[in-house]
């Protein structure tokens, strides 16, 4: 089958496993020159002395630019306007620019970076974000440290706390995670001819960074081209920061007049890219002893590092999310996001929502522990449903049976039926419940099975809802195009305005375009994104790209549709054009059976010289949100999933291993079924390292372990196998029905883990990422 | 600072190549930057991601860590060195593309090359063996399981799909 729901070869693998995709560093124009970067190694400071006539000198080096040299247009922040492109006076952030070096050679480079004389002040810094708030705290900028507060208030909280039974308290600490792209960030600027700036840029979101050099160089926009090179992945670190880094290589090339190449060094990557935000929840959860949930009183905190960059619309996801998919009819959400001197906190895969979803997760273990249900059963009794549809922004969620066919397969899979077997195991101990408590402590909250002395085994379960595309927040970027032209021997070129970094869009969208217009899949050709070629479609993220790329092609296969159906009417000798069915590779009249080709209807399009190009656009509906409140139609659909993961801790070493995994996603529709299980994998595997083994170790604001030596993720030794189910229940405003899946199947990964490892040792987990340390504390060992 | 240039001989791809070259020299920079091979790539420059991966003498090796001098003499084989020199693909680069086994692709010529090498290998190409051969190549976006599945199934194919593969057998 081709088309939706196949397995077409992606258009790229040839390219890719050839070596002949060309990413931004393989790119070497006539003429180029490389850039660094000097990069302060303490913060924060005050600049005493920074000096680079010496550095200017240097044999090979063309120029060096600081602060100095730009005036008023050196600004980067995408949100805010706190953040200069190069330092001026006050350096908050380990790794933040202080000045630029471009030369002929890389060595040159190296050398102009090693000639810049600098003296710094050390200046008092906020390494703790649970205290950035505190009277004494240093103030990382002059307008305090509190960037936002987002709140979530439903019904009334009070009077949960006069009923409730059970009162779970916690307080969960949740740390950071590297994206890990293979390919560092980086972008080479070329100088047009007649003026502007071409930028290749490895990025997601070349509309940002179109934006970005406009506003720097002081250009329009329509001077400014980004070209999006083949991205070697993203997850969310290159949606804001690539901004940074094309700014740079820009301001260069329109110094040097000529093309300028700057690639981040992975240890500098690793320092002063943007990080998932590390995150204190503290939660209270309010039930009665039948373990209905009665309220949710949570504040958490944000680690946003120096600057906003784009936290504070993370900070609005993980508030939003925070109560999971439960009808809770009393809500107080805090969420603060606050200044430190730490790494610098942007979007990463899930955008806040993961963290949040090990808190909920794991408070909703401790709650079945509480009242003495298995963990699948108290979610079903707290699960939005039908006749329970009210989530905590008091929107009606629709088609909520969705989530019901997810905890059906959840009950169904494999390590939930095996760990039934297994349920007579000891009982947990819980340190973190409060003395109130109702109906027995005893059934274990998930499997237990003790493999010998050394090795424990526990199953645990994670469930979440999912709000697809951008938050209310972000609606005004919520806009995508894509230009489709039918070519006079039946192929097909389509530009797309939403970007490929690995996940399959071009796929997927070929996928789309293939049956919206029955054109052959091997002969359709999607572009990666020009800026000149398709109007501002917003980043790519938000797992959008499938509805944003897919709606637009089927609008624009719409309009061609009403030029094409009529002459493969006129070649049937079928009466009614609207009648014919759109099949693979053509058209059928539905009378006679017979078919044409889509090749003999796009020639005759062309001999009628008609036109054979259409723009297609997808905007969504405004909808009705209070911000003040948290209350409205947060997102434009949701959708759901669930892990169930199995784990063996040794408890000599505090190594945690996770054995399997399935992943059940309610998707809408199966757009690609390689792509799918691609993203599903890979987003499995990449939270199993961020729960397990990756450690953003710091010391003062600085990475201590910035390599993949020092700071582990996943390799094929440690993946785990992941089972897939997908529930595939039409989304009526998804294209073909499809729901995104980019994001969700990271969201669930960690809370299944802690909840599997709870099991296996007994006691509650408040913390991710499980490294030996921490297993061997929670055991209480060194 | 690099050493003075010396001559160096060296056999790329079955080409043999004589050239004036500092022997401390990256082999990475020197295929990319003095041959424009530029499928292997650099991911962490310090021998930690496997993206740089190349052959060299049969034996998949990061070309980051390894200098100039010490590939003097030594056959290399890149990923522009597989398949038939026509375009077509090797049996090994053919799986990764049947099984879905490439997402962004920065890390997908090193992971040929480590398959590679260990198909070529006498070992059985079991789970484990795969997993543990493929462990000094990191991918983000996949999850290894198609990876894994696209060497096995290589593995699996007839005796002489691994023979199609005429790489670092020749003298220089």
């Amino acid at each position: 089958m081709s088309g939706v729901g196949g397995r077409s070869i992606r258009p790229d693998a040839a390219a890719k496993v050839q070596g002949k995709q060309p990413y931004v560093g393989d790119i070497h124009p006539p003429g180029m020159l490389h850039a660094a970067i000097l990069a302060s190694d303490q913060a924060p400071a005050r600049i005493l002395r920074l000096d680079v006539a010496a550095a200017r000198q240097v044999e090979g080096v063309l120029a060096v630019v600081t602060a100095a040299d730009l005036g008023d247009k050196n600004r980067i922040g995408i949100i805010f306007d706190d953040q200069p492109l190069l330092v001026e006076t006050e350096i908050r952030m380990v790794g933040e620019r202080l000045a630029l070096v471009v030369a002929e050679t890389p060595a040159a480079c190296q050398a102009g970076l090693e000639a810049v004389a600098l003296e710094t002040e050390p200046l008092p810094g906020v390494y703790d974000a649970e205290h950035a708030l505190d009277a004494d705290a240093p103030q990382v900028h002059p307008d305090g440290n509190l960037i936002r507060t987002f709140s979530v208030d439903r019904g009334d909280l009070s009077s949960a706390l006069d009923t409730a039974e059970v009162v779970i308290e916690e307080t969960y600490r949740i740390g950071g995670q590297e994206h890990a792209y293979l390919e560092p960030q980086g972008c080479l600027a070329v100088p047009a001819p007649t003026g502007g700036m071409w930028l290749y840029s490895s990025t997601q979101c070349p509309f940002y960074v179109r934006s970005a050099v406009a506003k720097v160089l002081d250009l329009p926009l329509a001077e400014v081209r980004v070209l999006q090179t083949p991205t070697g992945g993203g997850f969310g670190g290159k949606e804001d920061y690539p901004n940074e880094i094309a700014a740079c290589a820009a301001l260069l090339a329109q110094r040097t007049r000529r093309p300028v190449r700057l690639l981040l060094p992975r240890e500098l990557d690793f320092q002063a890219s943007t990080k998932r935000h590390s995150m204190t929840v503290h939660h209270k959860l309010y039930a009665d002893s039948s373990g209905c949930i009665l309220g949710v009183d949570a504040e958490v905190i944000v680690d946003a590092g120096a600057y906003v960059g784009m936290s504070t619309v993370v900070s609005e996801r993980a508030n939003t999310s925070l109560v999971g998919p439960y009808a809770v009819d009393n809500v107080r959400i805090r969420t603060q996001v606050v200044r430190t001197n730490n790494l610098f906190g942007g979007p990463f895969r899930g955008f806040g929502a993961p963290q949040v979803t090990v808190v909920h997760e794991c408070q909703m273990d401790r709650l079945a522990r509480q009242v003495g249900l298995p963990p699948l059963q108290v979610r079903r009794l707290n699960a939005l449903t039908p006749d329970r549809p009210l989530w905590s922004t008091g929107e009606t969620i629709a088609q909520t049976e969705r989530l019901g066919a997810v905890l059906d397969a959840l009950a169904d899979s494999e390590v939930m039926t095996d760990s039934e077997v297994m349920t007579d195991s000891e009982v947990m101990t819980d340190s973190g419940v409060t003395a109130d408590v109702h109906g027995p402590a005893a059934s274990p909250a998930a499997s237990l099975v003790e493999d010998d002395e050394r090795y424990r085994q526990g199953t645990g379960i994670s469930v979440f809802i999912y709000g697809a595309n951008l938050h209310h927040g972000g609606q005004p970027l919520d806009r995508g195009g894509a230009l489709v032209q039918v070519q006079a021997d039946g192929s097909v070129s389509v530009a797309i305005g939403v970007t490929e970094m690995g996940q399959g869009a071009l796929t997927a969208a070929r996928a789309i375009a293939a049956t919206a217009l029955g054109a052959d899949e091997e002969r359709i050709r999607i572009t990666e994104v020009d800026t000149d070629m398709v109007a501002d479609s917003g980043p790519t993220v938000a797992s959008r790209a499938t509805l944003v790329g897919g709606r637009a092609i089927c609008d624009a296969a719409d309009q061609l549709q009403a030029r094409l159906l009529p002459l493969a009417a006129e070649l049937l000798d079928a009466p009614d054009p609207d009648a014919l069915v759109v099949v693979e590779g053509g058209f059928e009249s539905p009378d006679t059976k017979r078919r044409v080709a889509f090749e003999e209807v796009a020639a005759l399009l062309h001999a009628r010289r008609e036109n054979p190009a259409a723009v297609g656009w997808y905007r969504s509906k405004p909808r009705d949100y209070d911000a003040e409140t948290g209350q409205g139609q947060a997102y434009m659909f949701y959708s759901f999933g669930a892990h169930a993961t199995r784990v063996r801790v040794d408890t000599w070493t505090g190594k945690l291993e996770v054995l399997s995994i399935t992943a059940i996603h309610d998707v809408g529709r199966v757009i690609h079924a390689t792509a799918i299980e691609g993203q599903v994998e890979g987003g499995a595997v990449q939270a199993m390292g961020w729960a397990c083994m990756e450690n953003l170790s710091l010391q003062e604001g600085k990475l201590m372990n910035p390599s993949f030596a020092d700071y582990l993720i996943p390799t094929a030794v440690d993946a785990p196998t992941v089972n897939m189910v997908f529930l595939e229940d039409p989304e009526p405003l998804g294209p073909f029905g499809a729901r995104g899946i980019g994001e969700p199947s990271f969201i669930p990964g960690a809370a299944a883990i802690a909840n599997a490892v709870a099991a296996a040792l007994g006691r509650p987990v408040t913390t991710i990422p499980l490294i030996p340390e921490r297993i061997l504390n929670m055991l209480g060992k060194e | 600072m690099s050493a003075p240039a010396i001559k160096i001989r060296i056999t790329v791809n079955g080409t043999v190549h004589v050239t004036d070259a500092s022997p401390t020299m990256r082999l990475l920079d020197f295929l990319r930057n003095e041959l424009g091979l530029t499928g292997a790539k650099e991911g962490c420059g310090g021998g930690e991601c496997g993206a740089c991966t190349v052959l060299v003498d049969g034996a998949p090796i990061c070309s980051c860590l390894m200098v100039l001098g010490s590939a003097a003499e030594r056959q290399v084989t890149t990923v522009e060195g597989l398949g038939d020199g026509a375009g077509g693909l090797d049996p090994v680069q053919q799986a990764f593309v049947e099984e879905g086994a490439v997402q962004c692709g920065y890390c997908t010529p090193g992971l040929v090359m480590s398959a590679r090498a260990l198909v070529d290998s006498d070992k059985e190409l079991t789970d484990e063996v795969v997993r543990t051969a493929l462990a000094g190549n990191i991918c983000r976006c996949t999850g290894y399981k198609k990876v894994v599945d696209a060497v096995r199934k290589v593995g699996a194919a007839a005796p002489d799909a691994q023979a199609t593969s005429d790489h670092s057998k020749e003298q220089p």
